[in-house]
C-alpha cells in the first residue's frame, strides 16, 4: 500500500516539469530578508564608532553587503530562463523526518529504539526496500550502534529508556 | 638543514604507535566514505570530526589529514569503476579511467591511480616542508591590517574561483560571515542573534554546520542519484599491474601533474578540482599520446590523480602558516585546531613545531598506507560499491545523528543539523555553493577581530588597509581576482548567448 503510494509520488515528481532557473530567485529573496534581520539587529546592538567598532558593527556591515549581493542574485536569476534542477521533496522530507525522529526519541526511549525508528524513517523514500526489509535494517543498525557507540567507544548514552 | 631536522623530529612523532594507528584509521575510513558516490571529502571529514574530539591534537590532525586524502583517493575509485566521481576533483579521472574500466583494464587504472596519487602526495609533502617555514617567517611580521587583508583575499579567492556564479559564491561567503557573529561577542560579552536560546550563546558548532550542509545536504541529493542502479559494471581484474611501457608512459605525466597540483593547491581558492583540470589540459597539449586522451589513456588517469593528491597536501600551507583555508575542508581543519586552543598561523611553527612537522611526516606515512592498503583492498572497495544504496544511506544518516548528538548530548544540536541540512539541499537547488558559506563561517570571527584591532590601532582611519604596503598589495590582488572572476563569467555568458543564437 505504502509502496504503491511512494511509487506514484515518485512518478508524479519525475513527470512534473522541472522548475525554471528563476526558482533560484527565491534563495536570493530569503537571503535578502536575512540581511535585513542582521542590519536591524546590528543597529540595535550598537555599531560604535570608526575607532571602536561596536558589537553590532560587523553584523551591520555584512548585512548591508549581503543585501546588495542578494538583490544582484535575484536580478540574475530572474533573467535566467533555463531549467533548474528538479527537486526531490520526498527524500527532503524523509531525511528531515529521520533527524526529527532521532531528536524526539533518543533522550526519551534510548539509543537503540531511537536508531531503529530513525533508520526506518530514513529508508521510507525508497520503494525498492520492502517494509520487512526496513524493519530488519532498522534492527541491525540499532544493534550495531549499541555495540559500536556504547559497547566499544563507551559514549554515555542509554541504550534503552531515558537518559 | 633546519627542514631536515624538523622533518626528522616529525617522523618520530608520526611513527608513534598511537599516531600511526589514527593515520591508518583516517586513511581507511576516508577511503571508505570517499568511495561512496556523491559523498566527498568534506562530508567525510564532517562525519568523522566528532571522533577526533577525544584525541590529542597531533593525533586528531593526523587522522583528519588521513581522512582528507583517503576520501580524495576513494573518490577516484568510484570515478574509474562507475563513471560517478566520489569527489568533484576526481571528475577529471572519469575521462580516461572509465573507458579503461570498460576495456577490462579497471585493475590497471586503479593501480595507476594509486601509484600516481602516491607520487603526487610525496611531491606535495616536499613542497610543503620547503615552503611553509619561509612563508610563516614572512607572516610573523603581519599585524591586524595584514591579517584582515589576507583573510579577505582568501575569502574572495575561495568564493570567486569556486564552481558556479562568483556573485553567488561571494554571497555565500558573506552569509557565512554573518552566521559567525551568532553567540556571545568575545570583546563586549553581549549576546548576538541568539533569540534567547541558551544553547546558542556559544554560537553554532562547526560540526553542526558542516554535517548539515555537507552530510545531510549531500545525502538528500544522492538518494535519487543512486536510485538508478546504473553502476553495476562487470569488470575484469585479470590485468592489474601496468606493463613496462605503461609505467614509462605515466612517469613524466605524474611528475608534471604533481608539480602543477602543488602550485594550485597552495593558492587559496583553487584547490584540487582546478589543479587536476589544469594538469589534464596541460598534459593533453604536451603529451605525444594526445590522440588517446579521453579513450582510456593511462596518462589521463595518472595526471589528474597526481595533481589532485599533491594539491591536497599543499593546501595545508596557507591553512597552517597563515590561518587562511583555501577550501571548505581546510576550514574544518582550522576549526578542529581551534577547538584544541591552537590558533593556526605563523606562530604554529614556533609554538607547536612537533604538531606541524608530525603532520608533514604523517603525509609520507599516510601516502604509503594509502598505497599499501589500497592495492590489496581494491576488491573490498568494489564489493562495497555493490551494496545497494538503499542500505547505505539510512545507516549514514544514523551515523550523522549519533555524531552530532555525541558533541553535547543535546537534542537541540540535532534540530540545528536538520535546519542546516535542509538549507544545504535548498542551496544546491538554488545553485548556491555551500563550501564558501562554511569558509566564511570559520573565518568570520577572526576577520571581525582583526578588523576591530586594525581600526583601533589606526585610530579609525580605514585607509590603513590600502596605505600599508603588504595589505595594500593583498587588497590589489583581491580586486584583480574579483575583476577576473566577473569578466570570465560575463565572457562565458556571452559565449552561451552566441551559441544559443547560432543554434536557433
Amino acid at each position: 500500500m505504502m509502496k504503491d503510494v511512494l511509487i506514484r509520488l515518485r512518478r508524479e515528481q519525475g513527470a512534473a516539469r522541472p522548475p525554471h532557473a528563476y526558482f533560484g530567485a527565491l534563495g536570493g529573496g530569503a537571503l535578502f530578508i536575512l540581511s535585513l534581520v542582521f542590519i536591524v539587529g546590528g543597529y540595535e546592538l550598537g555599531p560604535g564608532t570608526l575607532r571602536r567598532l561596536g558589537t553590532g558593527a560587523f553584523p551591520m556591515i555584512t548585512g548591508v553587503i549581503l543585501a546588495v549581493l542578494s538583490l544582484a542574485v535575484m536580478a540574475a536569476d530572474l533573467r535566467d530562463t533555463s531549467d533548474a534542477e528538479r527537486p526531490d521533496w520526498i527524500s527532503f522530507a524523509a531525511i528531515g523526518g529521520a533527524l526529527a525522529v532521532f531528536a524526539l526519541t533518543v533522550g526519551r526511549i534510548g539509543l537503540v529504539p531511537g536508531v531503529f525508528l530513525t533508520t526506518i524513517t530514513a529508508s521510507l523514500p525508497d520503494p525498492s526496500l520492502p517494509f520487512v526489509g526496513k524493519l530488519a535494517l532498522g534492527a541491525l543498525v540499532g544493534l550495531g550502534c549499541w555495540g559500536l557507540f556504547i559497547g566499544l567507544i563507551g559514549l554515555p548514552f542509554a541504550a534503552f529508556g531515558g537518559l | 638543514m633546519e627542514i631536515l631536522s624538523g622533518f626528522g623530529n616529525g617522523l618520530l612523532v608520526a611513527i608513534e604507535p598511537v599516531n600511526l594507528l589514527y593515520c591508518f584509521v583516517g586513511v581507511f575510513l576516508g577511503t571508505f566514505i570517499g568511495v561512496l558516490p556523491g559523498i566527498g571529502s568534506m562530508a567525510a571529514i564532517s562525519m568523522l570530526l566528532p571522533l577526533t574530539f577525544y584525541l590529542e591534537p597531533t593525533s586528531a590532525l593526523v587522522m583528519i589529514a588521513g581522512v582528507y586524502y583517503g576520501a580524495e583517493y576513494g573518490g577516484s575509485i568510484a570515478s574509474i569503476l562507475m563513471n560517478i566521481p566520489g569527489t568533484p576533483s576526481s571528475s577529471i579521472t572519469c575521462i580516461d579511467g572509465y573507458p579503461m574500466a570498460r576495456e577490462g583494464r579497471a585493475g590497471t587504472a586503479l593501480f595507476a591511480s594509486a601509484v600516481a596519487s602516491f607520487g603526487g602526495g610525496i611531491v606535495g609533502m616536499i613542497v610543503m616542508a620547503v615552503l611553509a617555514p619561509g612563508l610563516a617567517q614572512l607572516a610573523l611580521n603581519f599585524g591586524p591590517t595584514e591579517y584582515f587583508a589576507v583573510i579577505l583575499l582568501g575569502l574572495v579567492a575561495a568564493s570567486a574561483v569556486s564552481n558556479g556564479s562568483p556573485v553567488k559564491g561571494i554571497t555565500m561567503v558573506v552569509a557565512g560571515l554573518m552566521l559567525g557573529t551568532v553567540g556571545v561577542d568575545i570583546t563586549t560579552g553581549a549576546e548576538r542573534f541568539t533569540m534567547g536560546i541558551p544553547e546558542m550563546r556559544d554560537g553554532v558548532h562547526l560540526v553542526i554546520v558542516a554535517m548539515g550542509l555537507f552530510g545531510v545536504g549531500e545525502l538528500i541529493v544522492s538518494i535519487r542519484a543512486n536510485a538508478t542502479g546504473a553502476h553495476q559494471n562487470e569488470i575484469d581484474y585479470a590485468q592489474f599491474y601496468p606493463t613496462r611501457a605503461e609505467w614509462k608512459a605515466m612517469f613524466a605525466p605524474t611528475v608534471r601533474g604533481a608539480s602543477i597540483g602543488s602550485f594550485f593547491g597552495a593558492l587559496p581558492g583553487t584547490g584540487q578540482t582546478v589543479a587536476s583540470a589544469v594538469a589534464y589540459a596541460v598534459e593533453k597539449k604536451v603529451s605525444p599520446a594526445k590522440a588517446r586522451f579521453g579513450k582510456g589513456a593511462i596518462e589521463g588517469v595518472a595526471v589528474p590523480e597526481a595533481a589532485n593528491n599533491s594539491a591536497t597536501q599543499t593546501a595545508f600551507i596557507p591553512t597552517l602558516t597563515l590561518g587562511v583555508p583555501g577550501s571548505a575542508s581546510m576550514a574544518l581543519v582550522i576549526g578542529a585546531l581551534m577547538m584544541y586552543g591552537i590558533v593556526p598561523g605563523p606562530r604554529l611553527l614556533v609554538d607547536h613545531s612537533d604538531l606541524f612537522w608530525g603532520l608533514v611526516a604523517s603525509f609520507l606515512i599516510g601516502n604509503l598506507l594509502l598505497l599499501v592498503l589500497n592495492i590489496p583492498l581494491i576488491g573490498l572497495w568494489v564489493r562495497l560499491l555493490k551494496i545497494p544504496y538503499r542500505y547505505m544511506y539510512p545507516t549514514i544518516i544514523v551515523l550523522i545523528c549519533v555524531g552530532v548528538y555525541s558533541i553535547n548530548n543535546n537534542v537541540f544540536d540535532i534540530w540545528l543539523t536538520l535546519a542546516f541540512g535542509w538549507a544545504g539541499y535548498l542551496m544546491r537547488l538554488f545553485r548556491f555553493e555551500p563550501a564558501p558559506f562554511l569558509i566564511g563561517f570559520v573565518l568570520g570571527p577572526m576577520m571581525e577581530e582583526q578588523l576591530r584591532r586594525a581600526m583601533l590601532l589606526s585610530r579609525g582611519d580605514a585607509t590603513v588597509f590600502v596605505t600599508r604596503p603588504i595589505s595594500g598589495t593583498l587588497i590589489a590582488i583581491t580586486c584583480l581576482i574579483l575583476i577576473y572572476a566577473i569578466s570570465s563569467t560575463l565572457k562565458a555568458r556571452r559565449a552561451r548567448q552566441k551559441a544559443q543564437v547560432a543554434g536557433e
